[in-house]
């Protein structure tokens, strides 16, 4: 009697949802205090809070716990193994793709795949490279030989383009870009050799968890009110003024390969620069506005693609000035508004 | 011997616990979201404890190039592990400590914490990164070491960062022949005790730490208490980390 009295630990914590039931009943029975009393072996209890959640939500897993004994199973990422048992080693959910078995964690930083469309910024330059933060682990590498460069030829870089980097790109510009490969440390390097891809200007960045980017085959939209945006798959987006010539050679680029060239010396010899247009106080504000609606959509936690960033752009209208859009109950609010609107659609 | 009756016969202790009773434990995460990658708050009693956590990120952006950590060199395949205790003046009771004594004694905590923590984290899926752990004491009323560590557990998780097993650490003491579980800082100051981590559900101990003369035939039975109060403490964060979770999930949807 009294060993087990040792080995046993009496807790009282704050009352939770899950108690909820438990406190109303102890209060009933005049007790003043939700006391636990857990004991070895007593893991039958039915009150034992481990057993609780346990059956309650047994898709969510956390770091150390039992995943499978079954060796047949390929261990992802998420999971370690000891003595053929898989274990978990993060917070999240379990993914099942044909035998494979990973864990996704709920929060983490980007890890870069190739072939993602991300943003990133500058911040060191030299030895035929510049480096790129992107939110990762790592700084993302971008090779001086994986530019174009403006003026949109295509040919070798000599020494001259790499004493000029300085002038491509330096230190604090943003520009976007695709990962070509990942190295074995989970570092990346891109490359900008498209139209598509180079520095950003017009426009304002917005940084939300890169766990809420859906990704799809195009990242960057143009959107209502003369604005467009690039999600990037990093979780940097970009708002900014349409580029309505890029837009029209853009379509005439179908018709021939020459047109394609044209219009990269076109566009690249117009955005190379690092003058911002003379931006309109109503596009100013329209920027800002899809900027704020993107991140209440961050503080709800809803998947951001082109859609919902519209709908909330709409939702947002409603609610007067930007300004008030900063607040926490209003984001909150379009959030909610958005949910329900998409529930009603189906 | 104490001032106080610190234990009395009818097996009550100064803040009226039994022996073997925790104090009450709070804990949460992600509290600040946007100044760090993973963060956590952790009440024990009248101790609270906030973790900020950065990283796992490039050795350039590490605020503590030159810290106090065990693994200093940025080696080739593992992560360096910087922590940080901040003991700010306000969380003391005493008005009159001088607290640069116990810088000496920070430094050689994080030490050990670091150490700790690096045989707990899955350290090949970090190759070349650092992870820089801050921990501030809000206020203290004993088991520094162990809501340092409970505390950065949580952070770390919170962070997304691969663990093996959560590591959770208690207080004990000894009163003449009855081991006392999670001190306060009365009792801190005038009985002898250790604080011991446990790798979760397992008997296993990933620190111990004795900063007092104890009696070795007591030291079973307080490791035995210890590693009780562990696994209740492990019950209780792994409860609030599957809670915000699943909030977590039903919100995506």
């Amino acid at each position: 009697m009294n060993q087990e009295q040792k080995m046993s630990v009496i807790s009282i914590s704050l009352p939770t949802k899950h108690h909820n039931n438990e406190l109303n009943q102890t209060l009933e029975d005049d007790e003043d205090i939700n006391m636990l009393e857990s004991e070895t072996g007593s893991s039958s209890d039915p009150n034992s809070t481990a057993n609780k959640t346990n059956t309650a939500n047994s898709v969510v897993v956390v770091p150390g716990e039992l995943i499978t004994d079954d060796p047949t199973w390929m261990r992802g990422h998420g999971t370690y193994y000891l003595n053929d048992k898989t274990y978990s080693s993060v917070a999240g959910t379990i993914l099942k793709v044909n035998k494979l078995l990973s864990v996704i964690p709920f929060k983490g930083r980007y890890t870069p795949e190739t072939g993602d469309h991300i943003i990133g910024r500058v911040v060191d330059c030299g030895n035929k490279r510049w480096r790129v933060q992107i939110g990762a682990e790592h700084d993302a590498v971008l090779m001086l030989g994986s530019v174009n460069l403006p003026g949109g030829v295509l040919r070798r870089k000599n020494e001259s383009d790499e004493l000029q980097m300085r002038f491509f790109l330096k230190e604090g510009d943003l520009l976007n870009a695709e990962v070509q490969t990942v190295f074995n440390d989970g570092a990346a390097s891109l490359h900008t050799r498209s139209l598509k891809y180079g520095k950003l200007r017009n426009g304002n960045l917005c940084v939300v968890p890169s766990s809420l980017i859906v990704r799809a085959k195009n990242h960057s939209h143009d959107l209502p009110g003369g604005v467009s945006v690039i999600l990037g798959v990093n979780g940097f987006c970009w708002v900014y003024k349409t580029n309505y010539e890029q837009l029209g050679s853009s379509s005439s680029t179908t018709a021939g390969n020459l047109g394609a060239v044209e219009a990269g010396i076109k566009s690249a010899t117009s955005g190379s620069g690092d003058k911002n247009d003379e931006l309109s106080a109503t596009l100013k504000e329209t920027i800002s506005r899809y900027k704020n609606c993107l991140l209440a959509l961050s503080h709800c936690n809803i998947g951001i693609d082109e859609t919902r960033l519209v709908a909330a752009y709409e939702i947002s209208l409603g609610y007067g000035d930007v300004n008030s859009l900063v607040s926490d109950e209003v984001k909150e609010a379009i959030g909610e508004q958005l949910i329900t609107a998409e529930k009603m659609r189906g | 011997m104490s001032r106080f009756e610190l234990y009395s016969p009818e097996g009550m202790r100064i803040d009226g616990r039994r022996s073997n009773e925790l104090r009450s434990f709070n804990c949460n995460i992600n509290t600040h979201p946007n100044a760090s990658d993973g963060s956590s708050f952790i009440q024990q009693g009248n101790s609270k404890v906030i973790c900020l956590v950065k990283g796992p990120m490039d050795p350039s952006y590490s605020t503590n190039k030159n810290g106090s950590g065990a693994g200093q060199s940025t080696s080739i395949d593992e992560p360096t592990l910087n922590i940080s205790i901040n003991y700010p003046p306000f969380a003391n009771n005493d008005r009159r400590k001088k607290l640069t004594k116990n810088d000496r004694r920070l430094t050689e905590l994080s030490i050990i914490l670091t150490k700790c923590f690096l045989k707990t984290i899955v350290l090949k899926n970090y190759p070349r990164t650092v992870i820089d752990v801050q921990v501030t004491l809000l206020s203290f009323d004993g088991g520094l070491l162990s809501a340092c560590c409970n505390a950065i557990t949580l952070a770390l998780i919170d962070a997304g960062i691969a663990l093996y097993d959560y590591v959770t650490a208690v207080t004990v003491g000894i009163y003449d022949q009855v081991p006392l579980l999670d001190l306060c800082t009365l009792e801190e100051n005038d009985l002898s005790f250790i604080t011991v981590g446990i790798v979760g559900d397992s008997d296993k101990l990933n620190l111990i730490l004795c900063e007092d003369k104890l009696p070795l035939d007591k030291l079973e039975r307080m490791i035995g208490l210890g590693i009780q109060g562990c696994h209740r403490l492990k019950e209780l964060m792994d409860a609030k980390v599957r809670e915000v979770g699943f909030d977590l999930l039903n919100k995506k949807q």
